[in-house]
Order: structure tokens, then sequence, then C-alpha cells
């Protein structure tokens, strides 16, 4: 089937394309303008933008303890009004099919969930094979595992750190690695309370930099395209400002991602002793060029927080709102989920605008990232206000009067011009997470690119133009028009496949038997086990 | 081999198929229990949706209130991996299922290998009189307070440990704060087999209380392995665990209102699915219902309106279930496939016959 995109204003950066033009769809992929071909499908785009589908490298999406903060939080989303029956379980609130549908109306067709234990590999695609239209991918959590640590601790070769790595995610089915506060978990379970990047786990005598470094080398070793995904030590405290510019500079020349900037964004002036240090932190991205990082915007409002860095978890039980928690010791990480309200206090404020600055004042819209580290500093569903903010001074400073003068005295935010244009938008949504992830097949509409396509009518209203598309193709299906849903399909999970060693296999065998009593198939499953016809999609290693 | 039946009579399985479909689609309110695999629960909540069912587990009791526990306190848990890896001093509170007996046997009589202590103390809080089998010879520390129950023990032990005096004293109290100060990693073992909700909240009360000072967790087994399977597959589908209703057209959870057993009893229910592809568990009683039974059977079942012979998933066919050795969800390869369907194959059926036209989530 050949389709035909018409009139809309083209922002396609990464292929250097902007301004009124055609776009052709032939089944799933982007073609050339064909000879004097017609089209079986017209769809008018006049006054519209025109953009490959949006791509969220961070977002909890699907897996165990996402899972559980649905379980312990039932109050917290009541379902919605009945929508109709072509779309499933979509009725549902805060289901794996609401997700789906969610995602897609604004414009989305991939979405990167980053904290993938790998033991809960399996939990995890099930999840995301039930979430519906978008395609997906993974991040194997790796860091606080006794296997890593050990083979640190005993002086392992890169080789073999390699080996485990290419097989954790290739059994896993991930498409990179994540690591949560580095040694944090391990160390929490010996009973250590806080945990720095030069700090030691007791047991194996291996710091949090050692673990970040021998990761970071193998990653790149591998090919992975993705560089190593960081969450550092020390989330949400005054002073976390440090612990980034710590683990910036120890990226050493070599692709470091730095997750969720804003949680680190802190400096400790002022009568409260929590500041913004953004300025510095966006000087320090700004002067490190194989940094990449993502914001983790908050917004305000209720949310749960939900991380694999049990041990930050842990240490803010007393701010839960309402007040229950699960905290959980891991095989590896393990995490905690800690429901909370983003009041627009002090402490609120200074978030909301660390945010904002990194976003701001980091000048190269290719290196940082666009999320919320849904749900923790806000749910997905924000992103059109968010957009907004970005888009208009006049939108931040009417948001900024509601908000404490004494929290914004200690921002720069106030003195910022910067307004995003669609091609920066565009560069941080689409063009830059796809190179970020590797992902040659999307994030731009030239031909050849998979049928990703959003298109938004032109609406001085920025949060209700990005927040419902009027047309959306996922693989070339047309799957939402005027911002519903007109038709259901199930993406894929993207996925690495690095060939397993078969030595290191051998040896996880021995493990897995020696230590827990049971044979290496207990952790492992076949494609077959997720139910849905081709549920993955392979996506080369840099060769 | 036959494997369907309308009544008594054997059948072809898509007139059963379409039988089941036409009893569902003429009910007013369905309610569906079950015990089976992942791909057969998200059938069935698939199909609950299209026809309005309430659904809950075949345990449904003992599975609401381990999640009820998650709903109203939370908890701190520890992987099972992680318990056997670390937990130098386990603590058995109330009764665990019998299924245990091997997962137990091993913990009791392994070692901490990630403790330096090496070795492990065990306790028993409220666990009836005689010594659980799964010890199997390995030392064990009765600690009761009185006569008193499992709640209030618990309730006793958790002020003695914070230095709280108490009427009635925990027996070997001494005992149990000299393990404690020597243990590296405590993990006290629950499951909603107890039936006093008020215990599993007084047990994460003391578990938070030790994590001030030391660490300490709760290993959590489930009352039915596949109930907290279908459990975390229904969270995920609609948000809610099971004792959730889709009859306005939406998920609602209400373990009170939509208690399967309690609205048979009552007679707010006016058809019965049931999917039962482990042991054979019987009907709840009350007002004797249209019942469409799933079941690994060679005939059809008393009463049926409409029976589907079933494999049992994990032996008859693969299946991804739930497993307490690794506190997750793995997938059960079968060398080779029985000829009987799965729970899942005649679900889906079902769901195909009662709107052909609509989109099928799984
Ligand atoms: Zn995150």
């Amino acid at each position: 089937m050949l389709t035909r995109i018409s009139g809309g204003e083209i922002v396609d950066p990464a292929n250097r394309r902007a301004g009124k033009g055609d776009l052709w769809i032939e089944d799933g992929r982007i073609v050339e303008a064909p000879q004097g071909g017609v089209a079986d499908r017209a769809i008018d785009a006049t006054g519209c933008i025109v953009m490959a589908g949006a791509i969220d490298i961070h977002s909890h999406i699907g897996g165990g303890n996402v899972n559980t903060a649905r379980l312990l939080l039932p109050e917290q989303h009541a379902a919605h009004l009945q929508r109709p029956a072509a779309t499933p379980l979509s009725n549902a609130g805060w289901s794996t099919f609401e997700t789906g549908c969610l995602y897609a109306k604004m414009g989305f067709t991939t979405v990167v969930e980053p904290a993938m234990s790998p033991g809960a590999a399996l939990h995890t695609h099930l999840e995301l094979a039930d979430t519906p239209i978008i395609d997906k991918a993974t991040l194997a959590i790796l860091g606080n595992d006794d296997f890593l640590l050990s083979m640190i601790r005993d002086n392992a070769s890169p080789a073999m750190v390699e080996d485990y790595v290419a097989w954790t995610v290739g059994a896993t089915r991930a498409l990179g690695v994540k690591v949560i506060n580095a040694g944090a978990a391990a160390a929490f379970k010996e009973d250590v309370r806080t945990f720095s990047f030069d700090d030691v786990v007791p047991s194996y005598g291996v710091s949090s930099r050692r673990i970040v470094k021998t990761l970071q080398a193998a990653v790149n070793g591998l090919g992975i395209p993705h560089p190593l995904h960081v969450h550092c030590n020390n989330l949400g405290a005054a002073g976390a400002a440090d612990t980034a510019a710590e683990t910036m500079a120890a990226a050493e020349g070599v692709p470091l991602h730095l997750a969720h900037l804003q949680f680190y964004g802190y400096g400790t002036e002022g009568k409260r002793k929590f500041s913004s240090a953004a300025a510095r932190l966006a000087e320090l991205v700004n002067g490190t060029p194989e940094v990449t990082i993502d914001i983790g915007q908050v917004m305000f409002g209720q949310t749960v927080t939900i991380s694999s860095d049990v041990l930050r978890q842990f240490s803010a039980r007393g701010t839960a709102s309402p007040k229950k928690t699960v905290i959980r010791d891991g095989d590896g990480n393990g995490g905690g989920v800690v429901p909370y309200r983003y009041r627009n206090d002090f402490y609120g404020s200074v978030q909301w605008a660390v945010g904002l600055e990194l976003f701001l004042l980091i000048t190269d819209p290719w290196r940082v990232f666009f999320t919320t580290d849904h749900p923790n500093g806000a749910p997905f569903t924000t992103y059109p206000a968010l957009f907004a903010l970005l888009m208009s001074r006049t939108a931040r400073e009417e948001a900024a009067a509601a908000l404490p003068k004494a929290a914004l005295a200690l921002s720069t935010l106030s003195s910022i011009e910067r307004e995003y244009t669609f091609e920066e938008i565009a560069i941080m949504t689409r063009a830059a997470p796809a190179k970020l992830l590797g992902l040659s097949d999307r994030g731009h509409l030239g031909a050849g690119a998979v049928a990703d396509v959003a298109i938004y009518r032109r609406d001085e209203d920025i949060a209700k133009m990005l927040g419902a598309a009027a047309f959306v193709f996922k693989d070339g299906d047309l799957v939402v028009k005027d911002g519903e849903i007109t038709h259901y399909r199930w993406g894929k999970a993207l996925r690495l496949n690095p060939s397993p060693d078969k030595a290191m296999v051998r040896r996880l065998e021995d493990y897995h038997q020696q230590r827990y009593g049971l044979s290496l198939d207990w952790f492992t499953f076949p494609d077959s086990a997720i139910a849905r016809e081709e549920p993955f999609r392979e996506v080369p290693c840099r060769s | 081999m036959a494997v369907a039946w309308i009544g008594n009579r054997e059948t072809l399985v898509e007139r059963a198929v379409a039988h089941a479909a036409t009893l569902l689609g003429s009910s007013r309110c369905p309610v569906f229990s079950f015990d089976t695999d992942i791909h057969g629960t998200r059938a069935a909540i698939a199909l609950a949706e299209r026809v309005g069912a309430a659904y809950d587990h075949i345990e449904g009791a003992a599975l609401a209130r381990e999640t009820a526990l998650i709903t109203d306190k939370g908890a701190m848990t520890i992987a099972p991996g992680e318990a056997r890896r670390r937990g130098d001093m386990l603590v058995i509170v109330g009764d665990l299922p019998k299924e245990y007996d091997g997962f137990l046997a091993d913990l009791a009589n392994s070692v901490p290998d990630l403790s330096e202590r090496n070795a492990r103390e065990i306790f028993l809080v409220g666990t009836g009189r005689a010594m659980p089998s799964f010890l199997n010879g390995a030392k064990a520390t009765r600690l009761a307070a009185g006569k008193t129950g499992l709640a209030a023990t618990l309730a006793a032990l958790r002020a003695q440990c914070a230095g709280r005096k108490v009427s009635a004293p925990v027996s070997k109290f001494d005992d149990f704060a000299a393990a404690l100060a020597a243990a590296k990693f405590p993990v006290f073992l629950f499951s909603g087999l107890t039936s006093d909700t008020f215990a599993l909240e007084m047990l994460q009360g003391l578990v938070a209380d030790l994590n001030g000072k030391a660490r300490a967790s709760s290993l959590h087994l489930p009352a039915s392995e596949s109930g907290w399977g279908s459990a975390l597959a229904s969270t995920w589908m609609t948000g809610f665990a099971p004792r959730t209703g889709f009859a306005r057209g939406f998920p609602e959870f209400d373990p009170w209102r939509f208690d399967i057993g309690r609205m048979i009893l009552a007679g707010e229910a006016d058809l019965h699915l049931r999917v039962s592809t482990g042991k054979p568990a019987p009907v709840p009683k009350g007002k004797t219902l249209p019942l469409i039974m799933l079941a690994k059977t060679l005939k059809p079942v008393a009463g049926a309106a409409v029976t589907f012979a079933i494999g049992e998933a994990g032996i008859d066919h693969d299946a991804i279930v739930y497993r307490v050795r690794t506190g997750t969800l793995n997938s059960v390869a079968v060398p080779a496939a029985s000829a009987l369907p799965s729970a899942a194959e005649i679900i889906r059926s079902i769901g195909g016959h009662v709107s052909p036209e609509a989109g099928w989530p799984c």
C-alpha cells in the first residue's frame, strides 16, 4: 500500500530536511516519491508539522518494580471512562495497554524501559509485549550483582567481563546496559547507609567508580551502540552535583550516559542548604562531548517513585505520600517504590527549575534527552505541558509566577531566554535518541526508515498540539487520528543479540547450581515464551 | 480422546466453544475463577473484559490477604535467591504452603555463602505444635507469647525488640535477641496462608523497626504460586490484582464486592466459568449456577453446562509460571506436549466467538 502525506511542513533534522513537502510511505517503510506514483491513501497534512515518531530513552513502563507500584496504589489509578471496544483493556488505568495507547496518541512510537533486572527479564518482556502499538526496548541492570562484583574483586580480564555482559544482554534481550548506584545495593545488604563514587562495597573491596569504569569499558568493547547508562550515587541529595561532576569527569573520553541529571542538580546554598547547581552541571555537560544526559524533569502533582536504587528508596521512606512503600533486596539491585507528591513548595520548585535550566543551558540538543524519568519526576502524560515550557518563555514565566520566590532566586531560570524550536524538539526526541541507541532505522524520515511518523496540527497551544497528534503511523499503519487510537497493533522489543561465549555459559551454569541450587534454565527463556508473533527485532552491535 | 462436552454429551470443541460463548453472551453477571498459568490468566482477563465478568483466583482468600498487605501497608521483602545466600537467621512466621517443603528444606539445610557467619539459626513463630518436617533435623527455636495467637506474639516480639515491657513476654526471647544481634541478615518467611492480616502487618512493622539499626527483610512465599503469578499478570493488564470486575466496561478493584465465592453465595452471579488445571478444587457452594468448566479431566464435570478438557500448564504444554524459588516468572518447557489444548487456547476461541470483530489483546 502506498500512502502520500501531502502539504505538511517536514521537520527532519537527521536528513537536513525542513519545509513544506510530501512524504511517501510504502507498506512499513518511508520511500522516495515514486515517479508518477498514485497513492492508495492520501493524508492531507496542510497546516501540520510532520516529524518522525518520537523515541523516549528512559521511561519506567514495565517490569517487576513498576508492577509492584501498580499493586501498591490501586487508589491512585481508578479506571477511566469507557472507550470503544476496538482497544481492548486500554480502559484500564495504568495498565500496559493504556501505556501503549497514551504514548501513541502523543506521537511516540518507541519507548525504552531503562531498568530491567536480568532475573526478571521474562516478566519485563511479557509486560512490554502487552504494551500495544509502540516498539519497546530495555536496558539490563548490572553492577550490584555478586557475579560481576566478584569478577572485579578477583581482577578478571576485560574479555571475561565482556563475556558476562554479552551473555546478560543476549539472554535478557536487552538493547543496552544500565548501572544504578553502582555497588550501593550490594553495600546496603551489608548495612551501609550512604554510598558515594569512591566508596567501597565492603565484602568485595570494589569502589563504585571501579564498577562504572569496568562496565563502561565492557559496553564500549562489545560495540553496544548505547553508551553505559549511569544512574549516579547520591540521587536527590543536596550537594549531589558534586557526585554527578565526578562521574562525568570519569567518562575520560569514552561515551557515558547520565540518567535523570535533574535529580543531581542540587547545591547546598541558601538558608535551607538546597539550591540549583544546574548552571554548573550544564557547563560541565557542554564541555564534555563524550557525555550525554537525560533530564528527569519534575512536574508538580502526585506520582510514585520507582527505582532500583534500593538504598535511596529506603532512605526516602519517610517522604512517602500516601504512607506506604515497598523495599526489596533483589538478586542484584532490587528496588523500592515510594509514592510521592511534588508540591510547588521551596524544594519542589527548586527541582522544577533545575530540570528546566538543564534543558535550556545545555546547548547541544543532540546530547540532552527529553525525559521525566516516568514516573519518578512526573508521569509521561505531562510531556505536552513540558514541551510548552521548553518552547515558550512566557509559559515558563506564567508557571514560575505561582512558585516561591526564594526557590527561584537560587536558580538562573528567570534569566534564560531560550525557546526550543521544532527543529530542536525533533533532534532531542527523534534524531538524537535514534543515534544514541543505535537505531538507524528510525528517528528520521529518510527513504528506508520504518514508517513511524507523527503529524501535529499547528496550534498556538503547544501542549494541545503535541499532546494529541493529528495522525500517527507506526510501521506504516495509521494508528492515531485526531488524537484517538484508530488501529490496534503489536510492536516489538528491540534487542541486541551478541553470541554467548561457551565457557562463560558453563561458568554461569556452575555458579547458579552452586549458589542458588538451580540450573541456569530457570533464568532464561525462549522467544516463544512471549506468545506473540516475532516479539523481538534485532539491532546490530557496532562492528 | 474427547476434549469437550455439552452437558454429558461429547461434542466437537468448536460446538462447545460456541455454546460457552452463547451462555456468556446472555449472562448478566458472569464470574470467573481460575488456577492457571500466565497465558491462561491473560486470556481469561481479556475474556472477562469482553463479557463484563468479575474474576478471582481459586485460592482467592489467601491471595487477597497477600495483595491487601501491599495495598494497605507495603512491605520490605527479599528475593528468594538472596535469602538463600545471605539469610543467616531464618524466622518462620505462621503456616507455609506444604508445596514449598522442598525449597524450605534446601534453605534450612544449606549455608548462606554471602554471609561471613556461614550458618543459619532458625526460629519458629506460630507454626503449630510439631516441628515442621522440612527442617529435616535442623535445629529450630520456637517463640510464643503464652497462649496468644500469631499477631499477639509478633506484637510482643516487636515491643520487646524495642525495649518495651509486655504483659505476656515471648518465650526464649533472649535467644532471639542474641541471634538478632549476631545475625548479618535475618529473614522472616511468611505466606498469605496465615489467615490473620493483622499478623502480616505486624510482621512488616517488626521488620521496619529492625531496619532502623541493622538489616533484615521478609521473604514472601505466596499461598499459591499460580495465584501470585495471576496477580502479577492481572496487575499489569488492568492495574489491579484479582477480585476485579468489568461490570461497567472498565476494571474496578474491590476485594469484597468481587469475591467470587461471596457473589455466588449471595446470588449475584448467574454464570460461572472455572479454569482449574492443577489439583481439582471444589466449586464454591451456593445457588447452582450454569458452569463452564475447563479442567484436566477425562469425563464431563458433573453438573457443568460445558466442559473442556485442558492440559496442565508446565506438564502438558510449555508454560510461564511464577516460581517461589526465583520469586519471579519462569518459562517451563515440556519435552513433549500432550494433545490436550491449553486453557489459553480454549479461552481465546471462546473470546473469538463472543465478539469476532473486536481486537483481542493476547
Ligand atoms: Zn529512571
